[in-house]
């Protein structure tokens, strides 16, 4: 194998993301994935385990990792921190009741060495919902502006309707890639 | 998580099954070594000791957003009260797929499994699935899935380009039903737990 394939080789690896998606349960994680791929998005039951979407998107190799977030299975939430280049955390924005309890699980994830050099992107989701909070109260309750360990995000969207989740994917992806290509 | 895919050309040491057969632990790497479809299963059903069980399979053509093909199986507890006469132990290791010969020009699918697994949890699970027409490789596709929750229900969707093919390779593909052949092995901490095997038809009947 000659010098420059070895550099190809390595260079294709580097542009292969781990995307680790969490939130509470009910968050419309699964939702998000399906949206993304163009899959119908109705009867979606809650995960038991993980799901896992692999596909191109703007020359990365992207995988998704979706693990269920009702409370039994958050301790294991753990098992998948490993070289996860960004942290996509889906909020429920109309389940007023839980924000406290969402800030909280944030932070925790926050504080987990292994996800120190992950970028975080919020999904304000449900934003079709009439009860939903809107995208700035989210930003409140989850008192991002006080977060200086990560880059992050915010972003209001609809996984059930589609609107306003590109944008997002698109900030992360301009974040890892300059980190992955630095500019000459 | 690792991923590494391999063309044509094998990185890992060439192997046989023969060799593979004498082996008390086989590993990610002596698979990987393979030129050729196996005669037969690497491991026995028994050897299956996390309960590892795939329930679906799917796959969708993404430029149409159609689904092509999907297969369900009950729970294995619900299997087993029905079949209590097991004919064949090998039965639930094999799958016949049907396509027409449109399949072979996809541009890019979609390919989902669904597997359960028992109420042990698996700390590194990986699986290598390798596809061959005859003894020419098309495909291998190799991926680490990690960690399992126990008693969990997982899915995993590879969305991909298909491989292209000669216009040689997929007459004869067509005209020679189930000689394209795969073997999809699976690995709990770097040891074979779990052997399954397909074959493909693409001339659009039985």
């Amino acid at each position: 194998m000659g010098l420059l394939t070895i550099l190809k080789k390595l260079r294709e690896k580097e542009r292969e993301l781990r995307l680790l998606v969490l939130g509470l349960d009910n968050a419309g994680k699964t939702t998000l994935l399906k949206r993304l791929n163009g899959e119908d998005v109705g009867g979606t039951s809650p995960t038991l385990g993980f799901n896992i979407k692999t596909l191109e998107h703007r020359g990365f190799r992207l995988h998704l990792w979706d693990v269920g977030g009702q409370r039994s299975l958050r301790s294991y939430w753990r098992n998948y921190f490993e070289s996860t280049d960004a942290l996509l955390w889906v909020v429920d924005s109309s389940d007023r009741q839980r924000l406290r309890l969402c800030a909280t699980e944030l932070r925790a994830l926050l504080r987990e060495e292994r996800l120190a050099g992950a970028a975080l992107l919020v999904f304000a989701n449900k934003q079709d919902l009439p009860g939903a909070l809107p995208a700035a109260d989210i930003r409140e309750a989850l008192e991002l502006d006080s977060i200086r360990s990560h880059r992050w995000r915010l972003q209001g969207c609809s996984a059930f309707t589609g609107r306003d989740l590109l944008p997002g994917l698109d900030w992360l992806l301009d974040e890892l890639g300059a980190r992955l290509c630095p500019p000459d | 998580m690792k991923v590494k895919k391999s063309g044509g050309a094998a990185a890992a040491a060439a192997r046989t099954e023969e060799e593979l057969g004498r082996k008390a632990l086989i590993g990610p790497d002596d698979v990987l070594g393979l030129q050729r479809v196996t005669s037969d299963y690497l491991c026995t059903p028994e050897e299956n000791v996390y309960k590892i069980d795939f329930t679906r399979f799917k796959i969708r053509d993404m430029e149409s957003g159609t689904v092509l093909f999907e297969i369900t199986k009950p729970a294995a507890s619900e299997r087993e009260h029905n079949d209590r006469k097991e004919v064949d132990p090998n039965a639930g290791r094999f799958v016949r797929y049907q396509f027409t010969p449109a399949f072979l020009r996809l541009r890019q699918v979609g390919a989902t499994v669904e597997f359960t697994v028992g109420d042990k949890p698996i700390n590194n699970f990986r699986m290598i699935e390798r596809h061959y027409f005859r003894d020419q490789l098309l495909k291998s596709f190799d991926f680490e899935f990690g960690f399992c929750i126990p008693s969990s229900k997982n899915t995993c969707e590879h969305i991909y380009e298909f491989p292209q093919l000669s216009e040689d390779l997929i007459r004869e593909m067509i005209l020679h039903p189930y000689e394209t052949q795969s073997d999809s092995f699976y690995f709990v901490d770097n040891k074979l737990v779990m052997h399954n095997k397909a074959d493909y038809s693409y001339s659009g009947g039985p």
